[in-house]
């Protein structure tokens, strides 16, 4: 993976995953969608080359979170591949979530004790 | 996803990211850039697109076998763009790859395969152990033994004996003779094979009068054509009726030896005689097939309570026969031929280590022109796994296609060797290239490919993308590291081949000392034969006759010097120990000394040319009428008879032809000692009786010639002709042919070994010259600076030759101390040699010494040749 400005911070093995479901439960997304979406939301906090999202989507789509289609774009008048989540990955995002809120909680109390005690 | 949706996904693929990226590249000109500068962003924003394919195709799964084939298909491209390096590799990897399998075909024929018979793990090969004698020695049983054995065991489902011998077929009018096996009547059951056609033995068989006899698929196709009636007709052999009982299968053979026996008889003949009710007449070979679930170790133990029984009840003949001996027959046969093969197959896979170490040598000189190729690789984004792993499919599909041609040339070797092979390897014959020898092929191509490809690859993968760049654009690729790598397969080369080189000196040393081994006897211009008189064609005289007037009329055929009769001929196979005793030496019967037994007629030690040491030679004093006389060797004197004169002595053999039943017999004579067995069986105690007093087998002729004794094979045969026409001649051979034969196992041994050092010695050289080459074209720039600061050409050629003397030094050591080790595995095949003989050791590293400074002559030469101006201007 190419080298990162300090300001940026490399995605946790395994958080691209959750974050791609749960753009996904916007709505169906193609691939440059999706990408541009986590970089707007997270301010280009998660600034990563789209090219990396491909891999994750196709793994994904292999396990049955997601399924694609070829469609034609509304703005644009040329077919993209749209991913849409199934309704395992919509389980499998609640499950993620709640483990990425339990790993979260952990840190935070090993990084800012006091403020857990007050 | 199946694998063969992978194009079509590919497709996909392709269409998705080239969507995508085109988007993106629509995006960044909306926002006002030019169409260059947003295409540029674009392809930025996106990242390594062949990784991104790449590792996008990795989830699907297919990829690992889609990628092997790619590489592989890739290597094939790279080979074929370097005809003459793939064509030395394949050369080199064919020919350790073909010896390897040729000599695993014949380790796979004889040790390997099952014995041709169901349930071959239950056949067991029986004995008694003579514990008269130091060590485990097998001694073979009497009738009457087998038949208690037989009767009384609960081990075993059945028990069978054989015992070989000859027999002479009288069939229209020509006879003809054959090697036969008398057995019981339960011997095909046991092993477990049925007649092809009429009716297998009974229990009756054994019982005199009852001939029956069983034929071979062969004879049955070669003297009988094939007739479909056969069974119940009646042959004539050495004057008797035998019944036909019937045809085995093709492919049957036991005992499993050479030369296969044409016809089994029943014990019939033996019953006839006294052969069945004498204990102590051990002759019989025993194989039994364990009841289902009996392991051997219960049925040794079963036997040895009979055995044991025996002893007791019968001490004059089994005091000493106490226990059972019981062998898995698989392992009995192949007992003899194990540790040679055992040799034979490691020196084999040392040259196939060799050959991976020399193409390793070759792969890492391709591997650093083509440091540039990989550094390029890395740099856009190839990962170290993946240029391993393509070095590894290439190195693979080098050995493969060595392997294929090793394969196609091992099946050559192996019948060129089945054709040298003089040993009496059982069921060599049918050593052919078989699934299990194909499997094998494979394996150890796909190991050699591994075990060459792996430095090389290793190496390359580690190399820095930026330095190898840098240093391939000014041709001196390859680092110091990479030096040492190669200088080590250099050294392990040099080591290993000395290693073959010593123990093929060992052997050959230990050759020349066997064949400088005084028989005892002079073989040169002897001829041999044997005649098939029929005992019971002839009365005894009439016997006895017979052979006064062959003898007689063979020594009047113009061209003969000599003539006479004998048995055993020394280094025949035949042999035979009868116990004896001493006069005046009383010991209980049990306890009586056994030694070699020979029958002499008139004239046999001086045509053999066997030194009489005192007193007389047999002549006609020592006839039928004459007093029973005996004459004994050297080394019966010296055991004997220490500090005595034996001569007028008298001793009693156990042995009798009706006439002479036991005698007591004075000593009229001593012989030197003979090699009776080979010629690295050490001289044994032997006596000999007059063959007018010990009618018991038909001796050999042996005829002292003038000229080529095999010319007078024809005469021979005419005289006997004209004797008696039906009593054949077989066995017709030179003296010289089986001492040659009783040496026969080692010469092929030092044969193989010689050859296998041969590649060795060869290889370590191309491997050494390889190397030397290699650097003398890297360090042109540096030689040229050198000579250009004066240095003198001979400076050159010594510095690249020392350079090589050095590597093979370090070879040497190491193999020398490799070789002090490994070469204790040969100590069972030397004769007169240590293991450690410092002759051949020092020998065996100077000739490696003087090869490799021959090898590194030429390169050294080529550096000292050099225009030291066209050095240093070339890039």
């Amino acid at each position: 993976m190419a080298r990162q400005s300090p300001q940026h911070a490399n995605l946790l093995q395994g958080t691209l995953d959750m974050l791609i479901l749960r753009t996904l439960l916007y709505g169906p997304a193609h691939g440059h969608e999706i990408g541009k979406h986590i970089q707007r939301t997270t301010n280009d906090f998660l600034q990563m080359q789209h090219g990396s999202l491909y891999p994750a989507l196709h793994r994904l789509e292999r396990r049955g979170w997601v399924v694609s289609k070829w469609e034609t774009a509304p703005d644009r008048n040329r077919e993209f591949k749209y991913y849409r989540l199934t309704e395992k990955g919509r389980k499998q995002l609640v499950v993620e979530e709640s483990q990425w809120k339990q790993m979260a909680e952990a840190v935070a109390r090993v990084l800012w004790p006091t403020a857990e005690e007050s | 996803m199946r694998w063969w949706q992978v194009r079509k996904r590919n497709a996909d693929l392709e269409r998705e990211l080239s969507a995508d990226l085109d988007l993106e590249e629509e995006e960044q000109r909306e926002r006002g850039l030019s169409p260059d500068e947003a295409r540029y962003a674009a392809r930025r924003a996106f990242g390594n697109s062949a990784l991104i394919r790449d590792q996008t195709r990795e989830t699907w799964g297919w990829v690992p076998l889609e990628r092997w084939w790619q590489d592989f298909r890739f290597a094939l491209r790279q080979l074929a763009r370097a005809p003459g390096f793939t064509a030395s590799v394949v050369l080199v990897l064919a020919l350790g790859i073909g010896a390897t399998t040729a000599i695993f075909s014949v380790v796979n024929a004889a040790l390997l395969q099952p014995l041709p018979f169901p349930e071959p793990d239950r056949l067991m090969w029986l004995s008694q152990q003579n514990h008269s004698l130091p060590g485990v020695v097998p001694e073979s049983l009497s009738y009457p033994d087998y038949f208690d054995w037989r009767s009384k065991n609960h081990t075993f489902a059945g028990i069978a004996t054989c015992v070989g011998g000859g027999i002479t077929v009288q069939l229209k009018g020509e006879s003809q003779r054959l090697d036969i096996q008398t057995v019981s009547s339960n011997f095909f059951q046991v092993l477990g094979v049925a007649p092809m056609m009429g009716r297998d033995f009974r229990l009756e068989d054994e019982q005199p009068g009852n001939r029956t006899v069983m034929l071979s698929y062969s004879i049955w196709q070669s003297m009988f054509g094939s007739a479909k009636d056969i069974a119940g007709e009646t042959l004539r052999m050495d004057d008797h009726s035998y019944t036909v009982a019937g045809v085995m299968p093709k492919g049957f053979q036991f005992p499993l030896e050479n030369p296969a026996p044409a016809l089994w008889i029943s014990m019939a003949d033996d019953a006839a005689g006294k052969k069945t009710s004498q204990r102590g007449f051990d002759v019989l070979s025993a194989i039994g097939r364990l009841k289902p679930g009996v392991t051997p170790e219960q049925a040794k133990a079963d036997l040895s309570l009979i055995a044991a029984e025996l002893a007791r009840q019968y001490p004059d003949t089994n005091m000493e026969d106490s226990t059972a001996l019981v062998q898995p027959e698989l392992e009995h046969m192949t007992g003899d031929t194990r540790p040679a093969l055992r040799v034979l197959f490691g020196a084999v896979m040392l040259v196939l280590l060799m050959v991976c170490a020399n193409v390793a040598g070759l792969l890492l000189v391709r591997a650093a022109r083509r440091g540039g190729e990989f550094a390029l690789r890395a740099v856009i984004g190839a990962s170290r796994a993946a240029i391993i792993r393509q070095l590894l499919v290439e190195s693979v599909t080098l050995s493969l296609c060595g392997g294929i041609a090793g394969v196609g040339l091992g099946y050559g070797l192996l019948h060129a060797l089945v054709r040298l092979m003089p040993m009496d390897i059982p069921r060599m014959q049918e050593a052919l290239v078989d699934g299990r020898v194909l499997l094998f092929g494979l394996v150890i191509s796909v190991a050699t490919g591994l075990l060459f490809g792996v430095v090389p690859a290793w190496r390359m993968s580690r190399s820095a993308p930026g330095l190898a760049l840098r240093e391939g654009s000014r041709s001196v690729a390859g680092g110091r590291a990479q030096h040492r790598v190669h200088n080590g397969l250099v050294v392990a080369q040099t080591a290993i081949g000395l290693v073959l080189l010593v123990s093929s000196g060992l052997l050959m040393r230990s050759l020349v000392r066997i064949l400088n081994v005084d028989p005892g006897f002079d073989p040169g211009h002897v001829l041999s034969a044997r005649v098939g008189v029929p005992f019971g064609r002839y009365s005894h005289d009439q016997h006895l006759h017979f052979f006064d007037q062959l003898v007689a009329r063979i020594a009047a055929v113009p061209g003969v010097q000599s003539a006479s009769a004998g048995w055993p001929l020394p280094m025949s196979a035949s042999y035979a120990t009868i116990t004896f005793n001493i006069q005046g030496r009383p010991v209980p019967r049990g306890d009586e000394p056994e030694e070699a037994l020979g029958l002499a007629m008139p004239g046999y030690f001086a045509t053999m040319r066997i030194p009489l040491i005192s007193g007389r030679v047999f002549d006609e004093r020592d006839g039928l009428k004459g007093q029973p006389t005996i004459i004994i060797n050297q080394a019966f004197a010296r055991k004997y008879f220490p500090n005595q004169n034996p001569l007028g002595q008298h001793i009693q053999v156990r042995l009798g032809d009706d006439v002479f039943e036991q005698s007591v017999r004075e000593i009229v004579g001593v012989v030197g000692n003979t090699r009776l067995k080979g010629l690295t069986d050490g001289v044994q105690p032997e006596y000999y009786l007059p063959y007018a007093q010990a009618v018991v087998t038909n001796p050999y002729l042996v005829i002292r010639t003038s000229g080529n004794p095999l010319a007078l094979q024809d005469a021979v045969r005419a005289v006997v002709q004209q004797m008696d026409e039906g009593v054949p001649v077989y066995q017709v051979s030179t003296l010289e042919d089986y001492v040659s034969k009783s040496a026969a196992q080692p010469r092929f041994q030092t044969f193989l070994l010689s050859c296998f050092a041969g590649m060795a010695l060869i290889l370590a050289a191309i491997g050494l010259y390889g190397l030397l080459s290699y650097v003398v074209v890297q360090r042109r720039c540096e030689i040229g600076v050198r000579m250009a600061l004066g240095a003198q050409r001979t400076d050159i050629l010594r510095h690249i030759i020392r350079r090589g003397l050095i590597l093979t030094l370090a070879g040497v050591i190491a193999g020398l101390a490799i070789a002090f080790v490994v070469t204790q595995a040969l100590t069972g095949m030397l004769y007169g040699i240590r293991s450690s003989d410092p002759v051949t050791f020092a020998a065996m590293a100077a000739v490696l010494l003087l090869v490799s400074v021959a090898a590194s002559g030429l390169p050294a030469y080529r550096a000292a040749r050099m225009d030291p101006n066209q050095a240093l201007r070339e890039p």
